[in-house]
């Protein structure tokens, strides 16, 4: 079963450590979310699962696989995606375009195959479109389909981001805000899009937002980073109780409890 | 099936490989054809000298979308494509001459012989970007240059001369040789052209562009960046020791002049007059580059007979750098997508024509 291990990971820049000694685990099947305040090392958390920076102490491994050294293509191909919390989308591409790009490493053809793109090429390619097409069905963005990325609007483009991820056809999913900068209706979209990733497909996924009441409402499991630290972990229920958190979030100790499972837009859905 | 394959009235593609397919009206295919026989029936229409300039711009074309393979669709700066102009010249010409190959054996291993050359000079783009790959390229060239210089096997970069060939029994000779190299660069650059099309809707073309758009997004997409930008100079340096190959037979001979750093500036500039990153641009700068060279070598003519200069200065030495440079400068100014963004809002108002939009 992969599960994801982060075992005491210390990522430094210069004199500053963005992460110090932080364990966590991400078991199979579950929504692990990562909350914390703006700084605190969420996104570099990220940045050293998927590859793109390596911890300088510590180690991370996803099953078997160890991806403390791992280059980002690499670790893609273990069967982890992500949704960058800057857009990475490429800009001048249509959404297809972009979702064709993800299915990289699932085409089994190869040069030689390219350049006369007759039989075997055009037949895959027929295939990789028809996923393709599917993913845009579960990401309702149909009607987007040939346009230019750039020229999609912000929630739109964020749909976008998370549904390249998908097509990628991960087993651990890692979400950096995806709900970030929506309205309500496409914050609600976007919650129900996660469960049915999780329930539907079977994905893993690690969330990072700042939505707490989403937060608390979707996860099993969430983990709080304070300063590169992690000061808490356990169910919502737990870590919503927990006085270090209430601290780091209001500034002051003993105060009112986080806001539980409260009217949110994942309360519709989950029902 | 479409309501009207005869022009495109809308999207009727009902199969996911009917959107793969290049040329899919009626009317795209006809006027291919048209176009194809236009072209066949070239040379028989035009004079010596101008078909002489026709093969010279079909030559760069190929080296052209070369360039573009590496600079225009993966973003790697290349100043030294003629250099692997020169590593297919000379194997053409060595395959030629020391074993005795045919001229159809003798090209492609030109063709291969730039692509493991190029292959292997990308090699610093693994860690080198922009300038700094640009200045690795620029010293390819320039040690290419200076070691056939030094190499007696290559003449030291005098003339190693070609024999000439035979076509279906038609033996090349003085008086036809234009014509008859017409017919065997024309299908090559076609050819050629197809399989670069091929390429760029396959995962690899995508990749290409993938890696010069955002390498980061691309290696999160599971794609290897080192991998792709090598296989990008493969492809490259593959379209250019194929056009060295022609180009050594069409000019009778190698001799490092004609693949010195000039060149290779040259081919850059046609790559951005034509538009970097575009296929019918890669036949459209080279078209243009040719074209005002020969035009300032006429004004000159006409500005002597004038006696505008005083009698034995060569105006045209002067006027072609000048007109060449500003022409790089106008259109990195005022039109960087190059003379093929022309060639699609054309091809953008026939399509609707006669409707206005
Ligand atoms: N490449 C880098 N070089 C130097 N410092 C960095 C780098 N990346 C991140 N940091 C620092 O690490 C700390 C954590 O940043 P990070 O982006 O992980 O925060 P975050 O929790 O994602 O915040 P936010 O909620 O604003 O997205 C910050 O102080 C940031 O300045
Ligand atoms: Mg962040």
């Amino acid at each position: 079963m992969p599960q994801l291990h982060v075992d005491n990971v210390t990522l430094s820049f210069g004199g500053l450590n963005a992460l110090s000694t932080v364990s966590l685990t991400v078991p199979e099947g579950e929504v692990v979310s990562i909350i914390g305040p703006n700084g605190a090392g969420k996104t570099s958390l990220l940045n050293c699962i998927s590859g793109f920076y390596h911890p300088t102490r510590g180690r991370i491994t996803f099953g078997e696989h160890d991806l403390s050294k791992a280059a980002p293509n690499v670790v893609t191909r273990y069967g982890i995606a992500r949704a960058f919390q800057n857009l990475e989308l490429f800009r001048g591409m249509t959404v297809v375009e972009n979702l064709l790009l993800a299915r990289h490493t699932h085409l089994n053809y190869n040069l030689l195959d390219s350049i006369l793109y007759y039989g075997k090429a055009s037949r895959v390619e027929a295939e990789n479109r028809h996923y393709v097409e599917q993913i845009i069905d579960f990401m309702e963005l149909e009607e987007y389909r040939h346009h230019h990325v750039g020229t999609l609007a912000y929630g739109v483009q964020k749909r976008v981001e998370v549904a390249r991820a998908l097509t990628l056809q991960p087993k651990l999913l890692l979400l950096d805000e995806p709900m970030a900068g929506m309205n309500v209706e496409e914050k609600e979209d976007m919650v129900r899009f996660i469960l049915d990733i999780q329930r539907e497909r079977g994905v893993t996924v690690v969330l990072i937002e700042h939505d707490l009441g989403v937060v608390m409402d979707i996860s099993d499991r969430v983990y709080v980073l304070d300063f590169g630290q992690l000061i808490a972990g356990g169910t919502p229920e737990d870590v919503s109780a927990d006085p270090r958190v209430i601290e780091a979030y209001t500034g002051v100790a003993e105060h009112e409890p986080l806001p539980q499972a409260s009217p949110s837009p994942a309360q519709a859905v989950a029902r | 099936m479409p309501a009207s394959r005869f022009t495109q009235t809308g999207n009727y593609r009902v199969r996911y490989q009917q959107d793969q397919t290049i040329f899919a009206t009626y009317a795209e295919q006809l006027s291919l054809v048209v176009l194809l026989l236009a072209l066949l029936l070239l040379p028989l229409l035009i004079s010596k000298t101008l078909l002489r300039d026709v093969n010279m711009i079909m030559i760069y074309a190929v080296a052209v979308i070369g360039l573009n393979v590496t600079t225009g669709y993966t973003g790697l700066i290349n100043i030294g494509q003629a250099a692997f102009m020169a590593v297919g010249a000379y194997a053409t010409a060595l395959a030629a001459t020391k074993l005795n190959l045919p001229f159809f054996l003798a090209i492609p291993l030109g063709g291969l012989a730039g692509a493991v050359v190029g292959t292997f000079v990308g090699l610093p783009s693994l860690r080198l970007k922009y300038l700094y790959l640009a200045v690795a390229t620029l010293a390819f060239q320039i040690i290419f240059e200076w070691t056939v210089g030094h190499s007696p096997l290559l003449a030291q970069g005098g003339a190693i001369i070609l024999p000439p060939v035979e076509v279906f029994g038609i033996k090349a000779t003085f008086l036809n040789h234009n014509k008859v190299w017409y017919y065997i660069i024309l299908p090559v650059l076609v050819v050629m052209g197809l399989l670069w099309r091929n390429i760029l809707r396959s995962k690899h073309g995508r990749s290409f562009i993938a890696v010069r758009d955002n390498d980061r997004a691309a290696a999160a997409m599971g794609i290897n960046p080192g991998v792709t930008k090598l296989t990008a100079f493969l492809v490259g340096s593959f379209f250019a020791g194929i056009a060295g190959g022609l180009f050594a037979y069409f000019q009778k001979a190698v001799v490092i002049e004609d693949y010195g750093l000039h060149t290779s500036v040259q081919l850059l500039a046609m790559a951005i007059v034509g538009g970097l990153g575009s296929v019918p641009g890669s036949f459209l700068g080279p078209l243009f580059i040719v074209a005002l060279d020969r035009g300032m070598g006429g004004l000159s003519n006409f500005m002597s007979e004038r006696q505008i200069f005083p009698p034995g200065v060569d105006a045209a030495t002067a006027l072609r750098p000048l007109a060449f440079g500003l022409s790089i400068m106008l259109f990195l100014i005022y039109e960087p997508r190059g003379l093929a963004n022309w060639w699609r809002l054309s091809r953008m108002y026939f399509k609707k024509w006669p409707y206005k939009f």
